[in-house]
């Protein structure tokens, strides 16, 4: 489940005012997240959530629910 | 060190003369993150490539025959490629489909890259067969098979016990070694067909003249079927017998770290990158991916295929000097496929001449060099000529300009294409008097070369050549957009260092939530073509104006809309013009 907090970095750091982020959504689906802004993306949610992705974790990532997944295990190792 | 110095005759010979040399020399790394990298020797290479050999001839494929290869980043791609030149037919390598491409937005542009190229056979990846399947016997295609020779133990299988060594066609260095496409989505793509001769004498000219040596390591992120990533850093470390190390593009531009940690790694010494890239390495990486990366090993880093920005190189060279990196690495070029690659290029240890010029005289075609620096546009050099190639800068009446003065950028090369394949009508709008024209503007000083701009409206975003005519078609069915008052162009984009796609678009719509729905149909329908659009900009109807041929003028609505925007210093994301 993408959280509303997720959603709304992910959709910043795109400029949109809304689009439907769930788990399955790929960033081929949504519009403006192409591959040179991916890196933008990447950073801002390590920005907004305080946490590092290794260059390998994010080549992982297939999909926003990976991504939700990769924050939300920075998050738990920080507590 | 000794320089490679070589003779003329076809690629494939110089390959078998490289691996007869150095059978177990290292000829390309295969690098995929997380795994270990895949190093073919020479000789494993060539044995590779004849047994595909084999297997095309065998399964049809003839000496002439155009072969597309569709494929991701794939250790077999090198050895099919070979293969596909051993066995005679012709090589094209082709973008795999991004899953943003709609499959038949797909299908077409093979099938109009098809009608101008000839293309026979598409090699590739069982993944997309659905994707491609529709393409064969249907009444406009050209394409008589599939084949998926990166299914390897078929391959052999299909290749019997013997392979013979040597199993190679006759073939002279005037036959056609491979064929490049411009970029384009609806078959507006330019086929470029070049010949053994030609490729082998750029690469050796170019190669001399980078004073490449055995000590030379290329590596590159760049997709092969970019000119600069298949000519500049495949064919050249190929064909003077030096290593290339070849990164998933896609990986990359994911992770921008991964090319520097190469670097590092392999102690590579050339690369190519397009301006952006410059950019986004300085800006993006963070300093925990670096942990352990020297760039001492970096002899040029060549900014090609986009206008070369000087802010972009500056923070490259800031940002990773403490690295090792050298400020003489720097380096540029100016290149295209039509003259196989490279026309201009910076010499070997020195960075790019600059030149500080008066904007405004600039603008008026006048490169006037001023010493204060505080209000002018720095223009970096995209380098001297290469030997076999020849400019004039010229103004429109095709009469040569002096020293200083901006003017179309007009080429001779002794490696230039032969024409577009099969569109003499192309050929014959870029080539007069036996000169290239390139549609690029730019100037002389001393024996440098300045690129400052584009005759034609081709944009490009991340060296990528994106034709507007392809997004505009993409546009004209849309509900809301008024059929045909569309015009599409390219943005600088300052803090990415490349151009970002814009579309103006005509509507008689006012409801601002059906305003809305109308930017994000114009957006979804660029991610239709694959491409990003990034700015938007609704205007009412009769705002677009036309040219005197009577069509619409991209530049002319450019220039209307973002002084308009600027006047009233409106943001891009909400701009509206009424």
């Amino acid at each position: 489940m993408i959280s509303q907090e997720l959603k709304t970095v992910i959709l910043g750091a795109l400029k949109l005012d809304e689009w439907e982020l769930t788990d399955a959504t790929v960033a081929a689906e949504v519009p403006g997240w192409d591959s040179l802004s991916h890196v933008n993306v990447v950073l801002a949610v390590e920005k907004h959530f305080g946490v590092r992705f290794k260059g390998a974790e994010v080549l992982r990532l297939k999909d926003v629910g990976d991504l939700q997944r990769l924050v939300d295990s920075k998050l738990a190792q920080q507590r | 060190m000794s320089h490679i110095r070589t003779s003329v005759g076809t690629i494939w010979h110089r390959w078998c003369e490289n691996a007869e040399k150095s059978p177990d020399s290292v000829a390309i790394v295969h690098w995929k993150a997380g795994e270990t990298p895949r190093r073919w020797t020479w000789g494993e290479l060539i044995s590779t490539a004849e047994l595909y050999s084999v297997v095309l001839t065998n399964s049809g494929i003839e000496k002439g025959d155009v072969c597309a290869i569709i494929a991701k980043h794939n250790s077999l791609i090198y050895p099919v490629y070979l293969g596909c030149v051993c066995a005679g037919a012709i090589p094209a390598i082709l973008a795999y489909p991004n899953p943003r491409l709609h499959p038949e937005k797909f299908r077409e542009g093979i099938e109009g890259m098809g009608r101008r190229s000839g293309l026979d056979w598409i090699l590739t990846e069982r993944a997309i067969e659905g994707v491609l399947q529709p393409l064969l016997g249907g009444s406009r295609s050209t394409i008589r098979g599939l084949q998926f020779p990166f299914e390897w133990n078929a391959c052999q299988e299909a290749a019997g016990a013997n392979v013979p060594r040597g199993a190679v066609h006759a073939m002279r260095d005037s036959d056609p070694l491979l064929l490049q496409h411009s970029s384009g989505t609806t078959g507006l793509q330019k086929p470029v067909l070049l010949s053994h001769r030609a490729v082998l004498e750029h690469v050796t000219q170019y190669g001399n003249f980078l004073a490449v040596s055995q000590g030379d390591k290329v590596v590159s992120w760049l997709p092969l079927y970019h000119d600069m990533g298949l000519i500049a850093a495949f064919h050249l470390p190929m064909a003077l017998g030096i290593t290339t190390i070849q990164i998933d593009p896609f990986e990359w531009v994911l992770t921008p770290s991964l090319l520097l940690q190469v670097i590092s790694e392999e102690r590579a010494t050339i690369t190519w990158l397009p301006n952006f890239a410059f950019s986004m390495m300085a800006d993006k990486i963070q300093e925990e991916d670096l942990e352990g990366v020297t760039l001492d090993s970096c002899r040029m880093v060549i900014n090609c295929s986009e206008p070369v920005r000087y802010r972009d190189q500056e923070k490259f060279f800031t940002r990773f000097a403490p690295r090792g990196f050298k400020r003489e690495a720097l380096s540029s070029s100016y290149a295209m496929a039509e003259t196989t690659f490279a026309v201009t290029q910076t010499p070997p240890g020195r960075e790019p001449t600059t030149l500080a010029v008066d904007p405004q005289a600039l603008s008026r075609g006048m490169a006037r060099p001023v010493t204060d620096r505080s209000a002018v546009k720095v223009c970096v050099s995209s380098g001297e000529l290469i030997p076999g190639c020849r400019i004039r800068i010229a103004d429109d009446e095709f009469n040569d300009l002096e020293e200083g003065h901006v003017g179309e950028v007009l080429i001779k090369s002794s490696s230039m294409f032969d024409g577009y394949r099969n569109y003499p009508e192309k050929t014959a709008a870029a080539i007069r008097d036996g000169w290239y024209l390139s549609g690029d503007y730019g100037f002389r000083h001393g024996s440098e070369y300045y690129i400052i701009g584009r005759k034609k409206d081709v944009v490009i975003i991340a060296g990528n050549n994106i034709y507007p005519e392809d997004v505009e078609a993409a546009m004209h069915d849309l509900d809301g957009v008024i059929p045909g008052r569309v015009v599409a162009f390219g943005e600088e984009d300052a803090e990415v260092g490349t151009e970002r796609l814009s579309i103006v678009a005509e509507t008689t719509l006012t409801d601002e939530p059906e305003r809305r729905q109308l930017r994000m149909a114009i957006i979804k329908a660029g991610m239709g073509i694959d491409v990003s659009i990034t700015n938007v900009y609704l205007v009412p109807p009769r705002f677009l104006v036309k040219s005197s041929a009577g069509k619409l003028s991209r530049s002319a609505n450019k220039e209307r809309v973002l002084r308009l925007r600027d006047q009233f210093n409106m943001t891009i994301q909400s701009v509206e013009l009424r």
